[in-house]
């Protein structure tokens, strides 16, 4: 019976065919955009260092003056002093790396005077960066702590940068200048894709680092900041100087601009907060912290998840796309109602001869997971150009600063979305077939007989 | 055997009832050959429908072959339809898509036999009413003669033990009427149970016996010669 009922669903669908193809586009168009938008907002979303991202903690304590406002959410409350940082790196708990960030900039120029120089942003940062990011390395490592404490001119970059710089050899102890300072290469790194850059707390996609360089050396030779400077009252006035100068008082102010992370073991995670709680009382006596204790210890998913539900972006679309998959769905389903009930007399006829209600249930089914499948195969070929496109507008309205290698994951159809795409079209063209199909079934054996 | 018992047919719609069928009682021996007339509109076509399992209906009971067809599932239904029944509708019903063989097909798919079975049920279906030369062609290649043939040809290639005809013969000159009938009693020879439908007189007299329906009222007219025959003696 299934192989009459396949002939005879295969029959309905060949003898239409401009009407089969017109279903058949409906719900591809319809599935291709929604499953561009879920899979934009599915790899965009994804939290980084899936592994251990519960484990890694952006850390912030409120260092701001008693008249400061109050502050309800992590994502609002300033960063950390660079006092606090060199503090909280100074204590040891077992398990627990730390790390920060915060970005200077220059031109760069290599020996080679072929190459021309370019503008360089570069991530200050500490040794724990790599150990606790794992980015992949091409070509060597990240530094070590005692080349970090000896504040050597040490840098990693980017597989884009030693491509360009170097002709993508192994460039690793060669020597690079930003500015007057020179730093030698000790790593290069491999493409590394994060949906989302979060370690500077921006959260943007596409746009990943291309120099490293260790905070002491920055420090030391005082290399401009590229940072936002939270400050009391005292430095309000000259808080955009640090940007350049003023080092010291900088390091001595009680200004926020450094970001703090954390990797802490699940045990160790309530021990670390106590480790806070004491350190900020300590500092009290010494007159700082001066508002109620207020500190925010928050995982990668946390930040994920909220980042992720404030994308207007991706929710404004994910809404429109599904509203748009519905219609089409529904537009779908008036095609093959209007198909199936012109079929009311040839069903009516089938059941006189002695098909059974299941029969035709089976018959109409099948016809309609056809095309379900046809529609989801051609979807994902609809989905697939959507993404391409999505990718090229990125790329142009970004000036070409974004690379196509660096955005490619984030608008990859991976199989989870294949198979989703799959079962949502055929499961979505049933269920709205559902209604015509029992129409269908119920016709009376005789109704439809009578006369020509 | 065919036996009705006190069968009613009412058909409801939002504005009237209509009796279509008034305490039916009637016995339909195996092999007979059997004639319906009546006027249009009295119930004809509703009759046929009810005897062939298309219809339910809310009160009596049918026994069709020693089982009582009142109260079966629709899927049993179906099976009775499938395999007891060849239906020769007035209108011919064809599928207008299908070629000659597959409409012979259709019934013998949901009875579920074998490729091999149903292809020499259906070329000796088709032979018996002189057009297996043209299995390949669509219905609309056919005049209404030779259509009306291929539903023959559709419901008696299962080989059912009752042959069900709504005016077979509406459709036709008398030519072709002749050789639909001269069909229909050759098949009855065979042991085949026919009942027809017909406004034909002539046709209906060919028939062993006449029943008329006037109203939703059958009147068997073996009956009405038997009691004539009682009360006269
Ligand atoms: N599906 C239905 N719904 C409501 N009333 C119906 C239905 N089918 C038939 N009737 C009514 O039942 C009565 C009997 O109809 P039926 O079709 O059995 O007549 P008939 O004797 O076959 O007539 P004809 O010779 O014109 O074919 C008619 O009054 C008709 O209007
Ligand atoms: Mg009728």
């Amino acid at each position: 019976m299934f192989n009459y009922n396949l002939q005879l669903a295969l029959k309905s669908l060949k003898d239409r065919p401009a009407l089969t193809f017109l279903t058949i586009l409906t719900i591809a168009i319809g599935l291709g955009l929604y499953t561009t938008i879920k899979t934009m907002s599915y790899q965009g979303g994804q939290v980084p260092l899936a592994h251990k991202s519960k484990n890694i903690f952006l850390v912030q304590m409120d260092n701001r003056e008693i008249t400061a406002e109050e502050v309800t959410h992590q994502s609002r409350l300033v960063d950390t002093t660079y006092k606090d940082t060199l503090n909280l790196l100074a204590m040891e708990l077992p398990g627990v790396e730390q790390t920060l960030n915060w970005y200077t900039y220059g031109i760069l120029n290599v020996e080679d005077e072929n190459i021309n120089p370019v503008r360089a942003t570069a991530s200050v940062t500490s040794s724990n960066f790599f150990t606790m990011f794992e980015p992949p390395f091409l070509y060597g490592n990240g530094w070590d702590k005692a080349t970090e404490n000896n504040a050597e001119g040490v840098i990693v970059i980017s597989k884009l940068m030693n491509d360009k710089l170097f002709g993508g050899r192994n460039s690793v102890g060669e020597n690079v200048r930003i500015g007057t300072n020179v730093l030698q290469i000790i790593g290069v790194l491999d493409v590394w894709h994060l949906s989302r850059k979060f370690y500077d707390r921006g959260f943007s996609s596409g746009r990943p680092d291309n120099f490293f360089i260790p905070y002491t050396y920055a420090i030391a030779n005082e290399l401009p900041r590229i940072a936002g400077f939270d400050c009391w009252q005292a430095d309000a006035d000259i808080a955009r100087s640090f940007r350049n100068e003023n080092t010291q008082r900088l390091l001595n102010s009680e200004c926020a601009w450094v970001t703090f992370w954390a990797e802490i073991p699940d045990e160790q995670i309530e021990n670390y907060q106590q480790q806070l709680n004491n350190y900020i009382e300590g500092q009290k006596a010494l007159g700082r912290f001066p508002r109620e204790i207020l500190t925010y210890v928050t995982n990668l998913d946390d930040q994920f998840s909220y980042i992720n539900g404030r994308n207007d972006f991706m929710n404004v679309f994910s809404i429109i796309s599904t509203l748009f998959f519905a219609v089409c769905l529904l537009n779908a389903v008036g095609i093959m109602l209007a198909k199936f009930m012109r079929r009311t007399k040839e069903v009516s006829l089938r059941r006189a001869l002695g098909a059974k209600k299941k029969t035709i249930i089976a018959q109409h089914i099948i016809e309609v997971v056809i095309i379900g499948f046809l529609g989801g195969l051609l979807g994902i070929f609809v989905a697939y150009l959507g993404l391409q496109g999505m990718m090229n507008i990125q790329i142009y309205s970004s000036d070409y600063t974004r690379r196509l290698e660096d955005l490619q994951p984030l608008f990859a159809l991976d199989f989870t979305m294949i198979a989703k795409a799959f079962i949502t079209g055929i499961s979505c063209t049933l269920i709205a077939s559902i209604y015509p199909i029992w129409r269908l079934c119920n016709t009376p054996p005789a109704s439809q007989l009578k006369s020509q | 055997m065919l036996r009705m018992e006190n069968v009613s047919k009412i058909y409801r719609t939002d504005l009237v009832e209509t009796h279509a069928l008034r305490k039916v009682d009637l016995h339909i021996k195996a092999g007979e050959f059997v004639s319906v007339t009546g006027p249009s509109g009295s119930g004809k076509t509703t009759f046929l429908n009810l005897a062939g399992a298309l219809e339910t209906f809310e009160e009596g009971d049918y026994f069709l072959d020693g089982q009582n067809v009142k109260g079966l599932s629709d899927d049993k239904l179906s099976e009775i339809r499938n395999q007891k029944i060849g239906f020769i509708f007035q209108s011919f019903n064809l599928l207008p898509d299908l070629p000659l063989f597959d409409n012979v097909d259709v019934p013998l798919r949901y009875r579920g036999m074998s490729a091999k079975e149903r292809k020499e049920r259906i070329e000796h279906a088709l032979e018996t009413v002189g057009l297996a030369s043209r299995m390949k062609h669509l219905p609309t290649q056919l005049s209404g003669g030779q259509q009306q043939r291929v539903a023959i040809a559709r419901a008696i290639a299962g080989e059912p033990k009752f042959l069900l005809a709504d005016e077979p013969t509406g459709n036709l000159d008398s030519l072709m009427a002749q050789q639909v009938m001269e069909l229909l009693e050759d098949i009855n020879s065979k042991g085949t149970t026919i009942i027809m439908v017909t406004h034909d007189d002539q046709l209906a007299r060919r028939a062993h016996r006449n029943i008329q329906i006037f109203d939703g009222q059958v009147s068997d007219i073996e009956k009405a010669v038997a009691n004539d025959v009682i009360r006269s003696a």
